[in-house]
């Protein structure tokens, strides 16, 4: 039976059961067993969804000094031999699996948003290059373990039935490094995640000057502002809100798209993203085509417009 | 002190030609940039060295010999000296081969430091800085926006990560490699008007497999972990939509439509 070893990164949970997702993907109907490794206070959410977990007691997922964990994830390959390490593609997930692929001298793919079965039965992990303008699918010839780090918010797992979770208790062998340490650590207001927005009202280049006025667009539809990555670029708005394939993939049920032209790799981070409504001057700009509705026109007008109507229904 | 910067040159993604028919980058009418992550930790070393006079700073670069005129630049803008990897064979190797190169091409080099971007714009996959980290068995830290530029000695570095869910600062010992965010805003000197023209050949050693040595099946496609088996353009429409102006009957469907979908109450 094929073993799955899934990554649980402590800092990011939300994301963990996508990855069980992946493995469906992989395996289809072979019989697989899935093993997360996870820290001591993360493997609640774990149990029942996985057939094992390695359950870290000493912190090793938190360590700013992703080796600790590398070391103790060869180990665990030499004794398990799984067939494929899936990690998330968070930050730490982004510095960990590279240094691990190098320790077992397999191959990586990153940030993988598909997984295709080819005629020939070789498994092609699909990502978007090129900045999101053409989509590469990629082999690793085969080789095990098939190792990847996978696009957060892109797979949607159903939960099956309960699992009876064995919990194996690790602790690395070795002690601690002590070359990187945490000094102090501030945490982001956690209000501010685009990803779990209902609604987004979101700029692109052709309303970097009124950027601002996006704002009570979306208050008026209890929504968030996102934006397009050159909003961001230009500095007008924070990464964090950024939309696309170098920003975030977003899942709302109402995408407002403002002035966005709609390059592939904004459009890369639109995912089951019910309605769209675009505004633009161009009625042939790439969003365009993926829209419920699109107003040809002005985006400031637009906004000014419609928050006339939303504020005083009557008036015509 | 001794910094390496790695450094990559990437083809200008937003500016890019794409041949739809046959599906390949036209890379000939594609502008080469120095990657916007890469330039940043460029940026930090130069204003590093402006400070104090002992502190040297060296640029690795693996790369066709076609950029060579913005390598050259890169000492124009104050760069100690540049190595510059280039050999045929090493076209088409992947993450894992790339590193190993870099590695080798590191051998002969001594530092304190080596400073990187995060994140490099054409590929994007993050990996070369972590994977040199694991062959060099040295700490590598993503997402750096800021390294104090008081603390920064050949012992250690303070730095400030900015994180999904936090900001934190931490203390690295050096040597490690630290991997520099395009949000940290250090920018790349420019090149001074008297420099133009300065003849720095003697400053640039190109390094081949002449001197690498690697075994034709090591590197490029052959020695590649992955292969890209295919690639194809996305192409997404939607069949319904309804094209409006932007007028009072435009904003009313809008309106409606959002009321029905039970945006609007």
């Amino acid at each position: 039976m094929s073993r799955v070893l899934i990554v649980i990164d402590s800092e990011n949970t939300k994301n963990a059961i996508e990855l069980l997702e992946v493995a469906r993907c992989i395996y289809l109907e072979q019989p697989y067993e899935t093993y997360a490794i996870a820290d001591g206070d993360t493997s609640n959410i774990v149990i029942g969804n996985f057939h094992h977990v390695f359950k870290s007691v000493d912190d090793l997922i938190k360590r700013p000094d992703v080796r600790d964990l590398v070391d103790v994830i060869a180990e665990l390959q030499s004794a398990y031999h799984f067939s494929s390490i899936l990690v998330p593609a968070t930050q730490m997930g982004r510095m960990l699996a590279p240094r691990l692929a190098m320790r077992l001298h397999v191959g990586l793919v990153a940030d993988v948003t598909g997984v295709e079965h080819s005629t020939d039965g070789e498994i092609h992990l699909v990502r978007p290059a090129f900045s999101g303008k053409i989509m590469a699918c990629i082999s690793n010839y085969g080789k095990t373990p098939l190792m990847m780090t996978v696009r957060q918010n892109v797979f949607t797992y159903e939960p099956q039935k309960k699992l009876q979770t064995d919990v194996i208790e690790i602790k690395s062998s070795s002690k601690p490094r002590r070359s990187v340490n945490l000094i102090h650590t501030t945490a982001k207001p956690a209000s501010h995640d685009i990803r779990d927005s209902k609604v987004l009202v979101s700029g692109g280049g052709g309303i970097k000057r009124d950027f601002n006025k996006l704002e009570a667009l979306a208050n008026a539809l209890d929504g968030q502002v996102s934006a397009s990555r050159s909003i961001v670029d230009s500095g007008v708005a924070t990464r964090n809100v950024q939309v696309g394939q170098s920003g975030k993939t977003v899942s709302p049920k109402l995408y407002i798209a403002l002035g966005i032209y709609g390059a592939l790799q904004h459009i890369e981070g639109l995912k089951n993203v019910h309605h769209i409504i675009s505004v633009n001057t161009n009625k042939e700009a790439p969003i365009c085509s993926l829209s419920d509705i699109v107003v040809e026109g002005d985006a400031v007008e637009f906004i000014e417009k419609l928050l006339k109507k939303i504020n005083d229904p009557t008036e015509s | 002190m001794r910094i390496v910067c790695l450094v990559k040159f990437t083809p200008d993604v937003e500016n890019f030609i794409y041949d739809y028919e046959r599906n390949v980058l036209v890379r000939e009418k594609t502008r080469m940039v120095i990657n916007p992550d890469d330039a940043c930790a460029l940026g930090f070393a130069l204003k590093m060295k402006q400070k104090s006079s002992d502190l040297k700073v060296d640029v690795i670069t693996m790369a066709p010999m076609s950029v060579l005129p913005f390598v050259e630049d890169l000492i124009r803008r104050g760069v100690d000296q540049v190595f510059m990897i280039s050999d045929k064979r090493f076209v088409g190797s992947d993450t894992y081969v790339t590193s190993k190169i870099i590695q080798r091409g590191l051998s002969d080099l001594s530092y304190d430091c080596v400073l990187t971007g995060t994140h490099a714009i054409d590929g994007d996959t993050s990996h070369v800085p972590a994977q040199l980290g694991e062959l060099l068995d040295l700490p590598q830290i993503s997402n750096i926006i800021k390294i104090d530029e008081q603390n920064f000695s050949q012992n250690y570095a303070l730095i400030e990560v900015d994180g999904e869910s936090s900001t934190s600062s931490y203390e690295v010992e050096l040597p490690a490699i630290l991997s520099i965010s395009k949000e940290s805003k250090y920018k790349l000197p420019y090149v001074k008007y008297e420099a133009v023209s300065q003849d720095v050949s003697d400053k640039i050693k190109i390094i081949t497999n002449e001197t690498l040595e690697f075994a034709d099946e090591e590197v490029g496609l052959k020695g590649s972990k992955t292969k890209v088996a295919r690639t194809y353009v996305k192409k997404m429409t939607k069949e319904d939509r309804l094209v409006v102006q932007n007028d009072e009957a435009g904003i009313e469907l809008v309106y409606q439509f959002l009321k029905q979908k039970g945006f609007l109450s």
